[in-house]
């Protein structure tokens, strides 16, 4: 695969996280505004099962994409690049430990991260999409972080799809938070326990 | 009477049952998500698959010719004459005005000899780099404008590709201005900047503007409209300067 398909590979799933972000949004708005209409409040419920193995997914698929652009592609990383890979690649082990252990508390680790993550790569885009004429401060010439190593569609630079990687992880960790309904692991977990307690004293 | 079940047991047994539904109504997301890479691996394919091989030296819109196809992103370059000072951004007169630019001789991405020398027609020289993203925007601008109004055939156009780094992004340069469809004849600079001191350039991309007797009419850096592209190929039709002059943005060399 060529350095160019990959990019649109790249860009086109930057994409979509940014459509989920979206829709995740539009839809936390209709529920509030609807008065919590019970089938999104399923949907919520759903995704919020799968967020941290979602989150972990991202997380994983973003940073083999920045060690094929910098490995493979041979694009020097800039100084905001490896800021924000800092704050994407431990989330790649760290969400995968908390999807084999089911613990959506990560999300108060996780989220903080992202946000910082997401900061960077705002203003990282913003640059690359509108250069400043004097440079930055952060622009050396062996790796000027103004250099467009992708530009699909007209707007979808490198920086913009760390953008969508951390706001999806954002977006996923805000919906770990479980509700009432949801917390129906820990729950039954604690009622075996207690009824194997129970039948072991004899007590009916 | 046994409608009211042990209540401990079915407790966690409609938990459990609970559990089972949900596990079932994760399906939609995860394949949900098969879908989505799925389908941009495919997008991705069919879309950069088709117009991997651009093929060079072919008719362009444009009637000229589209940059031949070659590898070469550095050529050998050869200057005899004064060099043009460095262009100061900014400043309110350009030094190299009237100067008479120098020979440059080189060759195009494949090999074949291509040179720049006062004399004969007015012209108007570009000097691009790969990576620079104004660059990036003023090529199928100028490409569009030709596209529409045809090479001009008193004023010649040529275009010089430098500063390439396969460790730059939208390298090699040979291939990005056959996939823009480029018609400007381009020469290649070498790995030591010769044409960019030859011109005087401190910013990308930089146009020099040169009368039919060789002299400097006018030089300026960064991205044109294409009203300021009309008024430049104008300035080198009467060898007047264009009024106000200004461009917008631009790369730092380096």
């Amino acid at each position: 695969m060529s350095v160019d398909t990959t990019s649109l590979f790249f860009a086109l799933l930057a994409l979509a996280c940014l459509l989920a972000v979206t829709a995740v949004a539009v839809g936390w708005l209709v529920w509030s505004v609807s008065g919590r209409l019970p089938a999104l409040t399923s949907i919520r419920e759903d995704l919020g099962r799968a967020a941290v193995p979602l989150a972990w997914l991202v997380a994983l698929v973003a940073t083999l994409g920045s060690l094929y652009f910098s490995e493979i592609a041979d694009f020097v990383p800039c100084r905001l690049c490896w800021y924000q890979r800092i704050c994407m690649y431990p989330l790649a082990v760290v969400l995968g430990i908390a999807t084999f252990r089911r613990d959506r508390d990560v999300r108060v680790y996780v989220a903080p991260i992202a946000a910082i993550g997401a900061v960077i790569a705002t203003y990282h885009t913003w640059i690359q999409a509108y250069p400043p004429t004097g440079g930055t401060s952060f622009c050396t010439l062996d790796a000027p972080c103004t250099e467009r190593y992708v530009w699909e569609f007209g707007f979808v630079s490198l920086p913009l799809m760390a953008l969508a990687g951390f706001l999806f992880i954002v977006t996923m960790m805000l919906l770990a938070r479980t509700t009432g309904g949801a917390r129906s692991v820990d729950v039954a977990n604690a009622l075996r326990a207690k009824e194997e307690r129970e039948l072991v004293n004899g007590r009916r | 009477m046994s409608n009211r079940p042990n209540r401990r047991a079915s407790a966690s047994a409609r938990v459990a049952a609970a559990q089972a539904q949900s596990r079932g109504r994760t399906i939609w997301i995860i394949v949900g998500v098969a879908v989505v890479v799925a389908l941009a691996l495919v997008i991705a394919v069919a879309v950069t698959g088709s117009d991997d091989a651009v093929e060079g030296g072919g008719p362009s819109p444009s009637g000229g010719t589209v940059v031949p196809s070659g590898d070469l992103s550095q050529g050998t370059v050869d200057v005899t004459g004064e060099s043009l000072p460095g262009l100061t951004r900014g400043a309110s007169t350009d030094p190299a005005v009237g100067q008479t630019i120098p020979t440059v001789a080189g060759e195009s991405f494949d090999g074949s000899a291509i040179s720049i020398a006062p004399g004969g027609k007015p012209k108007v020289v570009m000097l691009l780099a790969h990576w620079c993203p104004h660059c990036q925007a003023e090529v199928p601008r100028i490409q569009q404008w030709l596209d529409a109004n045809g090479m001009p055939s008193d004023v010649d156009l040529i275009a010089i590709s430098t500063s390439a780094s396969a460790s730059r992004p939208n390298y090699p340069p040979g291939d990005w201005l056959r996939g823009e469809g480029w018609s400007v004849p381009t020469m290649v600079d070498d790995g030591e900047g010769t044409a960019i001191r030859a011109f005087g350039l401190t910013s990308y991309p930089f146009f020099v503007v040169v009368d039919d007797t060789g002299a400097v009419v006018f030089r300026t850096s960064g991205e044109l409209s294409e009203t300021q592209w009309e008024a430049l190929v104008d300035a080198a039709r009467t060898g007047i300067a264009p009024a106000g002059g200004g461009s917008g943005e631009s790369s730092p060399a380096g």
